[in-house]
């Protein structure tokens, strides 16, 4: 047996001294933010190897040229279905003419019809004066 | 004329027949013509076929009025429009459009409304295309003091709904952009008959 486990005093004594507060050494906390920023997540890993491709000029370029052939081609692409749009209305309205010249006309004709079917009224003569 | 080549003929006649009516169905006689020089106003409408359903996809279908376009034109194969508005009258005489009236008077052709007015000088004639009884085509010739108008519609069309497109009561629906001297629309220059 140790003499701590024969005098409950000198164990309660033991361990106040081991659980007893201690300030932490001059420098701890910023020594732990220092380690816990040098230890990246795999996704911040990741992202940081992706964003060292563009410190290259090559790959900078190349991505510089890519979104500006992106953004020429779909400028003219989108100009194309502005024309086409445009086109196709002018197409339309030729046709609504079109289908309105014709819809007027056979309405003059069947006003035509009409007015030929309808019973003439009857002329009034004027009535002889006998003089 | 060789025997082989009179021995030919009917079949040339046969499959050659259909073709050349196709091809009259309406053709401007050069008179006519020369008539939108003289004219205040052109209108010139050609469509056809490819052109005819590419234009009916800008039809609104909340306009009724599209809406009834996009059901006549649905199965229509052509439409021509020519119309002439002429400051005074008497720019043009009834033998200039006699000859196009003329190529009407055909078997394949019926002349449904034949109007002529000595009292207000319009005269309108309606010609109708029939196949197996089936309405085929339509021609309007409308010959107006100041206005000389003729349409051709190829393909089955609903006259009623057609009528209904030109307005009620003599009041036309034509609230399109004013006519200019220029041909207005020359959608396609085709073949146009």
């Amino acid at each position: 047996m140790t003499p701590t486990n024969q005098d409950p005093n000198l164990l309660e004594e033991a361990l106040r001294n081991a659980l007893r507060r201690e300030e932490a050494p001059d420098g701890f906390m910023d020594n732990v933010l220092a380690r816990r920023a040098k230890q990246e997540s795999p996704a911040q890993a990741r992202r940081s190897q992706w964003f060292s491709l563009f410190s290259q000029p090559f790959v900078r370029w190349a991505a510089f040229a890519a979104v500006s052939i992106c953004l020429v081609f779909g400028g003219v692409h989108y100009r194309n279905l502005q024309r086409e749009r445009a086109r196709g209305e002018a197409a339309k309205q030729q046709l609504m003419l079109a289908l309105r010249i014709a819809g007027n006309k056979l309405q003059l004709a069947k006003e035509k019809v009409h007015g030929i079917n309808q019973p003439q009224p009857p002329k009034t003569t004027p009535a002889r004066s006998r003089s | 004329m060789t025997t082989t080549a009179r021995k030919l003929m009917p079949f040339v006649l046969l499959f050659a027949g259909p073709l050349l009516l196709r091809a009259q169905d309406m053709k401007l006689p050069p008179e006519v013509e020369r008539l939108s020089a003289k004219a205040k106003e052109t209108v010139e409408v050609n469509m056809e076929g490819p052109m005819l359903k590419w234009a009916s996809q800008f039809l609104s279908k909340e306009d009724p009025d599209e809406q009834k376009a996009a059901r006549l034109v649905a199965n229509l194969k052509a439409i021509y429009v020519r119309s002439f508005e002429f400051t005074e009258e008497g720019a043009y005489s009834s033998a200039e459009v006699e000859p196009l009236r003329a190529q009407f008077r055909s078997p394949e052709w019926s002349r449904v409304v034949g109007v002529r007015s000595e009292r207000d000088g319009e005269n309108v004639d309606v010609f109708f295309h029939l196949e197996d009884e089936k309405m085929a085509g339509i021609i309007i010739i409308s010959a107006e003091p100041r206005e000389l108008t003729f349409v051709n519609i190829v393909g089955p069309i609903e006259i009623d709904q057609l009528a209904d497109l030109g307005g009620e009561f003599g009041i036309p629906k034509l609230k399109t952009k004013p006519l200019s001297s220029k041909p207005l629309a020359k959608a396609d220059k085709g073949d146009h008959k």
